[in-house]
This record gives structure tokens, sequence and C-alpha cells, in this order.
């Protein structure tokens, strides 16, 4: 850790730096989100099949960015990096997933649902004429 | 209480302190910072993409495009081949800095802006083309979220362009001071978590809006 106090540039996250990772992060990113594109325009999965595999190919593409750009590792120079990003994840889950959950329910008790949505099969039927699966 | 502790450090010899400060990490403290800083930028992006879920239900079109209706993918994969590329070229300068190369800093800084303004220029033409057929914010609930990410991402790309061009002036005036260095860290931080925002733009706005 002296060193670089003399040299800027010998500090390790100046030296972390890696042109044959970013090159296949590129390559990569670019494979993985032509294909999604190519499934959403071709259209020949379901919509649902479609929204599945494009969702698990950003994920694909993220974990590949974040390890060969950002260089979320455990290596000494990084680790505090990388534990910042790990303890925001519950939070991304919480804001995204409860929102989400939470609207689902709210939107099938009190919202008129246009004819047509899927969710007015639903509707029609009070819970309890349900019959248990 | 302690006494096994006291047994093994001789007070005559103990070591209180650091007689060799190694000095203050300016440069691995200010990156963090700057880290965590992004990260509170990607709760912002949770809280649109949070919305972008509520008001993608079919209650919100209120009437208006439903996204599979206006949604023109070709203008959102060049965007997508730009930033990644413009990505890619900055992870090339940040390479001519390890290698302590002034002019392949700013060349590569500057193809990554160009690339920035390619993206910016691209984006700009595809929200004018939607303004252009009534496409607008104000038309419905769901158009007001992809309107709102989509400006806030280009935002973001703007402040990294202007950026570059701050740091392509402060190379060629002080060299690689630790100053200069520490700002160049947070840039590539800034500009490569850009491509991993717009990986979810590209994916839940563009590509699942022309599905659903």
């Amino acid at each position: 850790m002296t060193e670089h106090t003399q040299n800027p540039l010998n500090h390790p996250e100046v030296q972390l730096a890696n042109g044959r990772a970013y090159l296949v992060s590129f390559i990569l990113s670019m494979l993985l989100t032509t294909a999604g594109l190519w499934l959403a325009i071709t259209h020949i999965t379901t919509p649902f099949g479609t929204v599945l595999v494009t969702s698990f190919l950003a994920g694909a593409v993220v974990v590949i960015q974040g390890y060969f750009i950002l260089h979320m590792d455990i290596s000494h120079a990084q680790i505090w990096h990388t534990v910042a990003m790990v303890l925001f994840l519950p939070l991304f889950v919480v804001t995204i997933g409860l929102t989400a959950w939470m609207f689902h329910g709210l939107y099938q008790r009190t919202m008129l649902m246009p004819p047509g949505a899927s969710d007015m099969a639903q509707m029609s039927h009070p819970p309890h004429e349900r019959t248990p699966s | 209480m302690r006494a096994s502790a006291a047994q093994k450090v001789d007070p005559a010899h103990a070591t209180l302190w650091a007689r060799h400060y190694p000095g203050h990490d300016m440069i691995g403290t200010r990156t963090f910072g700057f880290w965590l800083y992004m990260l509170t930028d990607a709760m912002v992006y949770a809280a649109l993409f949070a919305s972008l879920g509520v008001l993608s239900h079919v209650v919100n079109l209120a009437g208006g495009p439903s996204p599979s209706a206006f949604i023109n993918p070709v203008y959102a994969y060049g965007e997508t081949i730009t930033l990644f590329l413009s990505v890619l070229i900055y992870g090339y300068s940040m390479v001519a800095l390890k290698n302590g190369n002034h002019s392949g800093v700013i060349g590569s800084m500057f193809a990554a802006m160009l690339l920035g303004m390619v993206y910016l220029v691209i984006a700009g033409i595809d929200i004018r083309e939607m303004f252009a057929q009534g496409i607008i914010p104000e038309a419905s609930g769901f158009l007001s979220i992809f309107f709102t990410i989509i400006i806030y991402h280009a935002l973001h790309i703007i402040v990294g362009v202007v950026w570059m061009l701050v740091m392509m002036i402060q190379v060629a005036r002080e060299g690689f001071s630790a100053n200069v260095v520490y700002r160049l860290i947070n840039l590539r931080l800034f500009w490569h978590f850009q491509a991993v925002i717009w990986v979810f733009v590209f994916t839940f706005v563009y590509l699942q809006g022309m599905v659903v």
C-alpha cells in the first residue's frame, strides 16, 4: 500500500484494467442481447416464454459485465466494492419485488378491468366458489 | 481476566501504533465512496423499474397505445451497440492509463465520447419520432414511466459525455496526478455502470414491451 503513494498509476484499481476481459465482456454481451432481440422479434416462443428467457439473458449479461468490467470479485482491491453491491441486492429485491406483489393484489381488488383482461375470469368468482386445487 | 493475553505481550516491547504509517489511501477511499453513490443511483433505477412493473398493467394504458404498437427495436439495438462499444473503448483507455500512455488515454476517451454522442443522437431520433406520432408522456401512466426511464438513462449518458470531455482536458493539463487518476477511475465506474443499467432498460422496457 505504500508504493502507490509515490505513483498513482501503481494503485491496484489502476492496475486491474484488463483489455482482454473487456473484449470478452463486449462479445458475450452483444451475443446475448442479440439473442434476446431475435426472440422478441420472431415470436417463436410464447409471450411468457419470451419474457422468461429475455429476463434470464439479461441476468446473464449483468453477471458477465459485473465480473469482467465492474471487477466485482473478492480480490484485495475490490472486495469492499463487491460487499457493498451484495448488501444492496436485498434492497433491489424488496423495492421491485414487494411493489410488484402489492400492486398485483391491489389491482385485482380495486380496478375495473377492461374487457378481455385476463384477470376478469378470476374476479367473476368469489374465492369460496373456487374449486380447491 | 485477560491474563493469558497479558502474558503473551511484553509491555516493554509492545507495539501500540504503526511506526511506518502506510499513507491514507486517497484513491481507494474516493472510488469506494463514489461506488456507494452509484449504488444509490441504482436504487433510483430500482424505484423506476418498480414503477414500470406497476404501470405496465393494462389499466394504465388509459386507452393509449400499448408498447408493442410503437417500440422500434432498431433504435434500441443501435443504442445497445454504441453504448457497449463505448464502454469497451473506455476500458481500453483504462489499459492505456495502466501503461502510463497519455495519448492512449485521451484518444480512447475521445472515441468513447463520440460513441456516447452517437447513442444520444439515436435516442433523440427515437424519442422525436414517438413524439411526432402523438406518443407523449402525458398520454397515459404507462407512457409516463416509459419516457421517464429512457430519458433518465439518456441524462446519465449526457453527464458521462461531459465528464469525459472534462477529463480529457484534465489529463492534458495535469497528467496522471493522484486527483486525475481517481477521477478517471470514478468515471470508469460511472460509465461501465451505465452499460449494466442499459441491459435492464433494453430488456424490460424495449424487448418485453414488444412482447406484452
